[in-house]
């Protein structure tokens, strides 16, 4: 699998403030990866200095191999950008900023009526195209961003906060968006600090806070990453000492809690650990009426990592 | 044939300015209306009161110089006004989305330069005309090189006000900056008074001697006016243009060096 972006001891810094502190990841050609953090965490900068909007104070970004340093026209013929403020004046209409987008990023004018037509379409925006931007919505507002993006159908699209302030069906509706231009060649990255967003759309996660990275990787892996974060819980008919003593006997098991034909237990890969509970447990001729497996949530995760909840950064 | 990727890039930036200007075609009428009023009213006014006191010498008319005059000021002013219009582009987040662009920087750059300058050449070409009617016409080529020269002239003053808004980075800062530059600057030329009269005060001499205003204004009334003027004109007209271009030229290079080396988005006061 290629490198898309590769971002090596990127620091970004404001002054005196670290936007960015000594940040290192790649991400995957064709993958949906997800930047999560609560506001302020550098998840932005990050975007923008990939967009080349902003320039690293040290260390370097390299998308599809060319620096955002030294080689940001290369970069820029393959970034994309939906910004997390939409980007217009308040008397611009969505059909002419589109056109003229369209015409930007290497469109005929023929074509570009075709493709911005077709896109407007699908979003939903065709019947707001003579509208000012002020009259818009936050939402139609918002679609407006993507479509740029979908327009431009660039190698590397970005997305910052795509769906922040936005109602639950335009979100629905934007996750397809964005699995959409996956599945049209494009490598996505989206930026959130919606735990559910960042579970349901995005195959990686780096968590960031305090502008640098806290962790990398699958949600699972993530998951997998907190020590007896799965909790197995298991209806029995039997003895009581007798589970115990079989829980004693299994690895992997962190803590264990055994009360009336009930046994709750805290591990790691909970779904596999199961199996081996229940088929130790049925081998001692315990009854088993019952099992559940919680995993932890994405939130959890982001607390074990980061030591914070992410409702209370916002 | 398609246009080679940066030409085009470079007009749909040009374009841009005009979409821009466009949007303000009610404030564009309003300044015309209010121009025919000064350079009749006030203009025809001033005039009778310079050939009164004996200012300025026989045989020259100072109307015919206050019009170029008075549209230069026009040219330069619209030209600044630009800054303001940069500036809350950057408020807007408009620049970011520029920048992000898949497009040299290099050639935003240019093509924002040439948009500002032919936006606000287009804005006052109502006025230009009026200007003109007022003279009784002119030479063909006279009509064509001044309107080729107010371009270059206008493209410069956007290059200028695309370095300093972009370098302050301040809402405040292009407010009180871009006010003084146009209260001053045009009195500091020889837009209302001809440079022998400036010649007795050589700080007020010297300034307007270098002020690229004072070559436009200049440089067009030499080529309307050329025996009636060329006493008092700043200098020879095709050093006047020379100086024109090299200020155009200059201030958009120095455009190009802000906007590639130094701009980034955010850091909006």
């Amino acid at each position: 699998m290629g490198v898309a972006v590769k971002a090596v001891d990127f620091v970004k810094r404001f002054g005196s403030t670290v936007a960015v502190d000594g940040l290192n990841l790649e991400v995957y050609e064709g993958e949906i990866f997800g930047l999560l953090g609560p506001n302020g965490s550098g998840k932005s900068t990050t975007l923008l200095t990939i967009a080349t909007v902003y320039k690293p104070t040290s260390g370097d970004i390299f998308v599809f191999g060319h620096s955002v340093s030294r080689e940001g026209d290369e970069v820029r013929k393959h970034v994309g950008i939906a910004f997390q403020e939409p980007k217009a004046m308040w008397v611009d209409t969505p059909y002419e900023l589109l056109l003229w987008h369209a015409r930007v990023v290497g469109y005929s004018s023929s074509e570009a009526k075709v493709v911005v037509k077709e896109v407007m379409e699908r979003l939903g925006l065709w019947e707001h195209r003579k509208k000012q931007f002020y009259q818009l919505s936050g939402g139609t507002r918002k679609k407006l961003e993507i479509a740029k993006v979908m327009i431009q159908r660039p190698k590397l699209a970005i997305l910052d906060e795509p769906t922040a302030q936005v109602d639950v069906i335009t979100k629905h509706a934007l996750w397809d968006v964005v699995r959409e231009m996956r599945s049209s060649g494009s490598t996505v990255i989206v930026a959130t600090n919606d735990m559910f967003e960042a579970e349901k759309i995005c195959e990686r996660i780096a968590i960031m806070y305090k502008g640098k990275l806290r962790a990398l990787g699958t949600v699972r892996e993530l998951k997998d990453q907190i020590p007896g974060g799965d909790v197995v819980e298991i209806s029995f008919e039997g003895s009581r000492e007798l589970v115990e003593k079989v829980l004693g006997g299994l690895g992997g098991v962190s803590k264990h809690v055994v009360d009336d034909g009930r046994l709750v237990a805290y591990m790691n890969k909970g779904e596999e650990m199961a199996a081996e509970i229940v088929n130790a447990l049925t081998g001692y001729g315990i009854k088993v009426k019952r099992i559940m497996v919680q995993e932890p949530t994405l939130d959890d995760v982001f607390f074990y990592f980061t030591g914070a909840r992410l409702g209370e950064e916002q | 044939m398609s246009l080679p990727r940066d030409l085009e890039a470079l007009l749909l930036l040009v374009r841009w300015d005009l979409m821009r200007m466009w949007r303000r075609k009610i404030f564009v009428v309003m300044r015309v209306v209010w121009f025919a009023v000064q350079v009749t009213v006030f203009g025809l006014a001033l005039s009778a009161m310079v050939r009164f006191r004996g200012v300025i010498a026989q045989g020259i008319d100072y109307y015919h110089f206050y019009l170029l005059g008075v549209y230069t000021s026009m040219l330069f002013s619209i030209s600044v006004s630009n800054a303001y219009e940069v500036a809350e582009e950057f408020e807007e987040g408009i620049i970011e989305y520029h920048l992000s662009l898949p497009i040299k920087r290099s050639v935003l750059t240019v093509g924002r330069s040439i948009g500002g300058g032919l936006a606000a050449f287009l804005f006052t070409l109502p006025m230009y005309a009026m200007v003109l009617a007022l003279m009784g016409g002119g030479p063909p080529l006279a009509v064509v090189a001044s309107l080729g020269a107010a371009l270059v002239f206008s493209v410069g003053v956007v290059g200028l006000v695309l370095s300093i808004v972009l370098s302050v980075k301040s809402g405040d800062a292009t407010d009180i900056l871009f006010g003084l530059i146009d209260a001053i600057i045009i009195r500091l030329s020889t837009v209302f008074y001809p440079s022998v009269v400036l010649a007795r005060y050589a700080p007020y001499y010297y300034a307007a001697l270098a002020n690229p205003i004072s070559h436009f204004v200049d440089f067009a009334r030499t080529l309307f006016f050329f025996e009636e003027y060329r006493a008092l004109a700043l200098a020879d007209p095709l050093l006047m243009i020379s100086y024109l271009l090299g200020f155009a030229a200059g201030l958009v290079s120095a455009a190009i060096y802000v906007v590639e080396r130094k701009l980034e988005g955010g850091g909006w006061r």
